[in-house]
């Protein structure tokens, strides 16, 4: 059979939605939306959403895998959980969205360069090193990714926050050098290395 | 109340919407001795307060006219208004039903001439009306109240009003120092039929209805459509009694959601299209309604009457749970948002008024009174073990009328099934 | 029977002892009324006015009852003489409550009150408490046609309550459609899993029912009678007929499925894989007999991919099919993909729809569905094809993410959720010879009860061939008296309908054999004992009243004279406004009843500018619309003479024309709204009174009059406002056009 034919074949098939039930978080609750969209009307995002979380739940019963896990929309979600709150079928709304970004991220499908996923990226490396924070790094790996110059425009627009920060006490300019991790840095790495390998084997992942 | 006589081969019906009075009615014919017990001043129940019925567009009223004819010629029936059920104990066959018998401050002598409600000046919140009106505090439930009788408002009593209303009665009916009344009589079978009350829209948060003025019920819309409701029927919206020519419908206002009603209440899509059609009848072309909607529900042969509506061009139909409301407060207009599902179209529309299709639930906690098995919504199992205790209508399921009403007549045979076999027992 | 006695009673309560000068009012009755017993009492409802009353009847002898008070419809309880007829005339609602309560009105409201008191005289002397007829049938059998689910209950429920049925089923075996289903819906908490049907125990339920006489094989060749007192022919397949009688049927004939042959494009016919809801259940009926899994019916591959289509066939605004929903077919699909999904989670199961409509605890049903994963997609379907591994592929549209073209391949199973056809017999609104419109004769359905009355051998069908009842507030209520139709013969229905359906239809007619047997009325105008009689020696034959009786209560006998069957009338009257000889009459409600009242009023000549205008108001609507606008205090014109009539079809035109003759200078008729959505309680009468009005104009042009002074108007209950603003309009028409050129003739 033709990639084309498979393709239609597994249109309205339940195999993504299987898929997903499998390897989501909470993507079993995806079956159970009955399609009202009161989710993608209450969420503030709404608008900067291309394709809303109804609409997302009834592509994945549809069988589009790509267009879903390369969607930029999941990563729209802020967790401010007024979706849960109304959904008239309780589905975990914030959580399925985190977890198919997730997911979309785990297949390397996630956009690349999406700010959210790379915020997230950094954020991860940044508090996996040692266990915790270490605020002036992150905030300046994130003004920098996009190079040099992009980023200090970027901290000079946001000077202003930054110099009342450092009055107010809320960030340490010296947190390159002072910046202490957790006591078992060494722990918290194998935790997490055990986390990994159990969602793996759980979802199938290459190890 | 000596002259209730009742045996354990009476028929207590409880309730005296559409669904008790055809059960009180039908048993009545069928030769079996009835107390019909109603809570309110007057039977007639919720139906009464609808201005017209769907399909067929036409008035609760004209049905009820023939059902207090038989009534009032069937001398099998016994009504007591005012009469509120506190415990049922006992089995099939054997039952006691307890009640409270509120006082109505007017006996049989009154003839409904209305010189008490003349001599009074004190006024009270209009039931009838959802409280969109006020009325006299010596009152007639409404013009076909059965029985034809006024009532003093208990906040009356012991006022200079009262002696008013006292004073004006030229037939000694009006007797101030009626008391609460508690009666037990006898039953051998037992129809439950004390219907539904709307749900609390204030419980949907983001509709503001206890906010906004110009979001209302669906019950409440059927007042002021109707002509002789605290409009006249003209539709206008409570904030400023501006015509409201511009009106969504949002359908499952409380219904088919786990945070509210689990059920489908049934009925609200046919309420809301037909509540369209009222648009149409005062506003012609100028009329514009909006049903927001999750699926129309026009079951069986109501889906003519929805293929209609939808041949209607000043109806729109938007399939969207509406996400929430917000007010123009300069105007008074609501502003409705959400997405339309059907092609993801996000919407913020402007409406004069919004109406809540509000949700069924049953009116009284069954379990409190009796041993009778209810469903998740609290609704009587009609197959569940509850000796001859039978649901009857809306207080067995959220239905409509029409099979409110052969719910209401299955019910019956099933308690004229026991009380002729006590019949049979006692010889 | 006992001389006349006439006793009037005037109340003065209520302000009618102010507005009104009640000495006056008495003396009318006394000497225009010829009243033998007149009395005023200041409080005529109390319980010593109704003793002094029940004192006169007693001791007196008064056996006619004149009360000048308020609106019949008031005070019944007190006014409640069984043993004498009574008229009441309405003082309180209609005369002083729709009239100013200024000086300057006195006059026309007491000129108002006196006509109404001539005409309570006059009524009296016309009518008597009505006697049961003597005819009435007794039997208490009850007969169900049709052994489903819906007549083996209403059966069973019968018979629990002490009554004998007889059961009469078409094929060789009880248990109709519900024996043909795997499973059916969950019908009680928790509304989650399909459930047995459990028609086996209902089956030997019946079958074990010592007061149940179960036919089998059998139809209903002939039916005669009335409640009480039907004969019915019982023929088997054999051809053996035997008679029975019954006093009251239940017509549980059930349904057919929609003949899905005539939906090509949706690939049924084009491949065994593409089944109806019924050929699903007979697949998973045959499967579970094996043990088996259900298979691909083309060549018996697994199945893996199963899709449901609903509304095939239904819900079509064009007309092609049925135009309605059937109103079980969500659930029914979804307990179809739970046949599949229980056996194997992994079968795909899409359920495609446009609403989904699952009422009450459906929505429970609805969502263990999706939990099951049975996924639904909103969407239209446009064709179902055939490929050639046998699969199917389905194409549709969209609707949420908008995709005019969505297709859906490997389909090894597609269902098709077509609707009930109601199994109703022959509609007899077409005539046996009727053709259509390619001239080909009309194919009749076969007949269900044979009835042998005049209308036709079947229960009227309102609409889409579902028999015809009030719909709403009496959906019991068929037109024809002590037939009652159940299940999805009166309405598409499921199983719990269905049951819930026959018991109450049970009840009905175990209702009506107890009142037929004393000879009562049904509904609406239950408990009424009296019955049309017509004069044999002035019938000219004509038939009109056999062919205009609502309820089909009118056959012809031998010598082609009509025959009442009372037991099917309903006391409207319709055949006395039919009858253009005036033979018909009935105890207490005849041409004579009313037409001595129109001709008691009294005219002033066409000089007093007070014109009079006759109203003959329904009953049921248009009157108590009256009685409401007075409650209300809205004026209305004080020229008005009311009649409340039975209903606007027993208005006979003569009526119409006396009133012309003698005066009048214009007649009103108010009645009940007709048509499709008719809400006049006889169905037929406001529509017949229409027509018969339509024909109205010539009588006019005979007598010189203008089209104007006969008027028509359809009214509602809730008309309060609307109905004294018709009278005024038409007050003010008449004083346009003038009076009546036939005053003091």
């Amino acid at each position: 059979m033709s990639d084309l034919n498979t393709t239609m074949v597994n249109e309205y098939r339940s195999n993504f939605l299987k898929e997903v039930e499998a390897n989501v978080e909470e993507g079993r609750w995806v079956k159970m939306c009955m399609q009202c969209g009161v989710c993608s009307g209450s969420c503030p995002l709404g608008p900067a959403w291309e394709h809303p979380p109804q609409e997302i739940f009834m592509m994945i019963r549809a069988g589009k895998r790509d267009e879903v896990l390369k969607s930029e929309s999941m990563w729209m979600c802020t967790s401010c959980y007024n979706c849960i709150v109304r959904c008239p079928r309780e589905l975990p709304i914030t959580h399925i969205m985190h977890g198919l970004a997730n997911y979309a991220h785990r297949l390397g499908l996630a956009p690349k360069m999406n700010p959210t996923r790379r915020f997230a990226k950094i954020f991860w490396d940044n508090i996996v090193k040692s266990g915790r924070v270490n605020e002036i790094e992150l905030s300046l790996r994130l003004y920098f990714m996009d190079g040099f110059k992009n980023g200090v425009e970027k901290a000079w627009s946001m000077k202003d926050i930054g110099l009342g920060m450092l009055k107010a006490r809320r960030l340490n300019p010296l947190g390159f050098v002072t910046h202490k991790g957790c006591k078992d840095t060494k722990g918290i790495h194998r935790m997490l290395k055990k986390a990994r390998e159990i969602e793996d084997r759980r979802k199938g992942f290459a190890a | 109340m000596a002259d209730v006589v009742a045996t354990n081969e009476t028929i207590v019906v409880i309730g005296g919407g559409i669904s008790g009075m055809t059960a009180a009615v039908e048993a009545a014919e069928t030769g079996k001795d009835v107390i019909l017990l109603e809570r309110a001043p007057s039977l007639g129940g919720r139906v009464s307060q609808l201005y017209k019925y769907f399909p067929k567009l036409c008035h609760p009223t004209c049905g009820m006219e023939i059902n207090l004819r038989r009534l009032r010629g069937n001398r099998r029936i016994k009504v007591l208004t005012l009469a509120e059920v506190q415990k049922v104990t006992g089995e099939a066959g054997n039952y006691q039903v307890t009640a409270t018998l509120h006082p109505r401050f007017v006996n049989e002598n009154c003839t409904a001439c209305g010189a008490c409600a003349e001599a009074v000046t004190a006024e009270i919140d209009n039931p009838f009306d959802y409280g969109l009106s006020r009325m006299k505090a010596a009152y007639l439930p409404f013009t076909m109240a059965h029985p034809q009788r006024y009532v003093i408002d208990p906040s009356l009593i012991g006022t200079e009003e009262a002696q008013k209303a006292k004073d004006a009665c030229r037939y000694d009916a009006i007797d101030l120092d009626m008391k609460p009344e508690t009666v037990t009589f006898s039953a051998g079978a037992i129809i439950w039929a004390t219907g539904w009350r709307p749900y609390d829209a204030a419980k949907i948060q983001p509709y503001g209805y206890d906010r906004y003025a110009n979001v209302i019920t669906s019950v409440e819309f059927e007042r002021l459509a109707d002509t002789r409701g605290p409009t006249g029927g003209r539709i206008l919206r409570p904030s400023d009694g501006k015509e409201a020519k511009n009106v969504a419908f949002i359908q499952c206002a409380g219904s088919r959601d786990r945070n509210h009603l689990t059920h489908c209440s049934r009925i609200c899509c046919m309420a809301s299209l037909k509540q369209t059609t009222y648009m149409r009848e005062r506003f012609g072309d100028d009329a514009q309604s909006s049903i927001y909607y999750i699926d129309i529900r026009a079951i069986d042969r109501f889906e003519d009457f929805y293929q209609k509506v939808q041949a209607d061009s000043t109806v729109k139909f938007i399939k969207s749970k509406v996400a929430n409301i917000t007010e123009d407060e300069a105007t008074g207009d609501v502003i409705l948002h959400g997405v339309d599902t059907e092609g993801y179209h996000r919407y913020d529309n402007r409406h004069d008024l919004c109406v809540l299709a509000v949700g069924m639930e049953p009116s009284v906690d069954v379990r409190r009174i009796a041993d009778v098995a209810v469903d998740a919504s609290g609704f009587i199992e009609v197959n569940g073990p509850n000796g001859a205790i039978f649901g009857a209508g809306c207080a067995a399921n959220a239905l409509d009328v029409n099979r409110s009403v052969q719910s209401a007549t299955a019910s019956v045979l099933r308690a004229v099934q026991v009380v002729n076999r006590v019949a049979k027992a006692e010889g | 029977m006992a001389d006349m006695k006439i006793g009037a009673y005037v109340c003065q309560g209520c302000g009618l002892g102010e507005r009104l000068d009640t000495k006056a009012l008495a003396q009318v009755a006394q000497k225009e009324g010829k009243a033998h017993i007149v009395r005023e009492h200041e409080f005529l409802c109390n319980a010593q006015g109704v003793a002094m009353i029940q004192k006169d009847i007693d001791e007196e002898g008064v056996n006619r009852v004149v009360i000048g008070a308020c609106s019949r419809r008031a005070k019944a309880e007190a006014f409640h003489f069984p043993t004498v007829a009574v008229s009441r005339v309405n003082l309180r609602e209609q005369v002083i409550w729709s009239q100013p309560a200024t000086d300057e009105a006195r006059e026309l409201t007491q000129e108002m009150a006196e006509d109404y008191m001539r005409m309570g005289c006059a009524e009296a002397k016309k009518v008597v408490a009505p006697t049961p007829n003597a005819a009435v049938g007794t039997n208490k059998r009850i007969l169900v046609v049709g052994g489903g689910v819906t007549g083996m209950t209403a059966a069973l429920e019968a018979a629990r309550a002490g009554y004998d049925v007889l059961l009469v089923e078409k094929t060789a075996a009880l248990g109709g459609v519900m024996a043909k289903l795997f499973k059916r819906v969950p019908f009680r908490e928790p509304y989650s899993d399909p459930q047995p049907t459990g028609v086996e125990d209902l089956v030997a339920a019946v079958t074990n029912e010592p007061r149940i006489t179960v036919f089998l094989h059998a139809t209903t060749t002939r039916t005669s009678g009335a409640p009480g007192q039907f004969s019915v022919d019982i023929t088997t397949e054999s051809g053996q007929t035997q008679t029975e009688n019954v006093g009251a049927i239940v017509m549980a004939s059930g349904f057919t499925p929609y003949d899905a042959s005539r939906l090509p494009e949706l690939g049924y016919g084009k491949s065994p894989n593409v089944v109806d809801q019924s050929g699903l259940e007979a697949l998973a009926l045959a499967a579970a007999a094996k043990g088996e899994p259900m298979r691909r019916p083309s060549d018996g591959r697994e199945i893996k991919s199963v899709v449901f289509v609903q509304c095939a066939g239904q819900r079509d605004a064009s007309g092609t099919h049925l135009r309605y929903c059937s109103g079980h077919c969500c659930n029914t699909s979804m307990k179809q993909a739970m046949y599949f999904k229980d056996q194997n989670p992994d079968i795909d199961t899409v359920v495609l729809f446009t609403d989904l409509r699952t009422p009450g605890n459906g929505e429970d049903f609805y969502r263990s569905a999706q939990k099951k994963g049975v996924t639904f997609t909103k969407g239209k379907v446009s064709g179902v094809e055939a490929a050639g591994d046998g699969s199917a592929v389905v194409k549709f549209h969209d609707l949420i993410l908008d995709e005019p073209a969505a297709t859906m391949a490997g389909v090894d199973l597609v269902v098709l959720a077509t609707g009930q056809v109601p199994n109703s017999g022959v509609n007899i609104d077409i005539p046996a010879d009727a053709t259509d419109v390619d001239d080909k004769p009309v194919e009749h359905a076969v007949s269900v009860l044979n009835l042998t009355y005049r209308q036709g051998p079947d229960v009227p069908q309102l609409k889409y061939g579902f028999t015809d009842s009030h719909f709403i507030c009496f959906p019991y209520e068929t037109r024809r008296t002590g037939i009652y139709t159940a299940g999805p013969v009166r309405r598409p229905m499921d199983i719990a309908q269905a049951m819930d359906d026959a018991t109450g239809a049970a009840l009905k007619a175990i209702q009506e054999v107890e009142n037929a047997a004393l000879g009562r009325a049904a509904h609406p105008r239950s408990g009424d004992l009296s019955f049309p009689t017509f004069r044999r020696e002035g019938c000219t034959q004509c038939k009109r009243c056999t062919v205009e009786c609502p309820f089909g209560a009118i056959d012809e006998d031998e010598q082609r004279y009509p025959q009442f069957n009372e037991g099917r009338c309903r006391r409207c009257g319709t055949c006395m406004g039919a009858c253009p000889v005036r033979v018909i009459s009935f105890e207490n409600y005849s041409i004579d009843s009313v037409g001595s009242q129109i001709k008691a009023v009294d005219v002033p000549d066409e000089f007093s500018e007070k014109p009079r205008i006759l109203l003959l108001a329904c009953e049921n609507d248009a009157y108590p619309a009256l009685d409401m606008a007075g409650v209300n205090r809205r004026v209305s014109s004080a020229f008005v003479r009311t009649i409340p009539v039975r209903c606007l079809g027993s208005v006979n035109t003569i009526w119409i024309t006396d009133a012309l003759n003698s005066g009048y200078d214009g007649v009103m008729l108010m009645g009940c709204k007709h048509g499709d959505e008719y809400q006049c309680h006889f169905v037929k009468g406001s529509e017949l009174a229409a027509y018969r009005m339509s024909k109205i104009d010539d009588t006019l042009k005979n007598l010189n009059l203008e089209a104007d002074r006969v008027r028509n108007l359809e009214v509602a209950i809730t008309d309060m406002e609307r109905v004294p603003q018709l009278i005024n309009d038409y007050a003010a028409k008449i004083q346009e056009i003038g009076m009546s050129p036939f005053k003091g003739f």
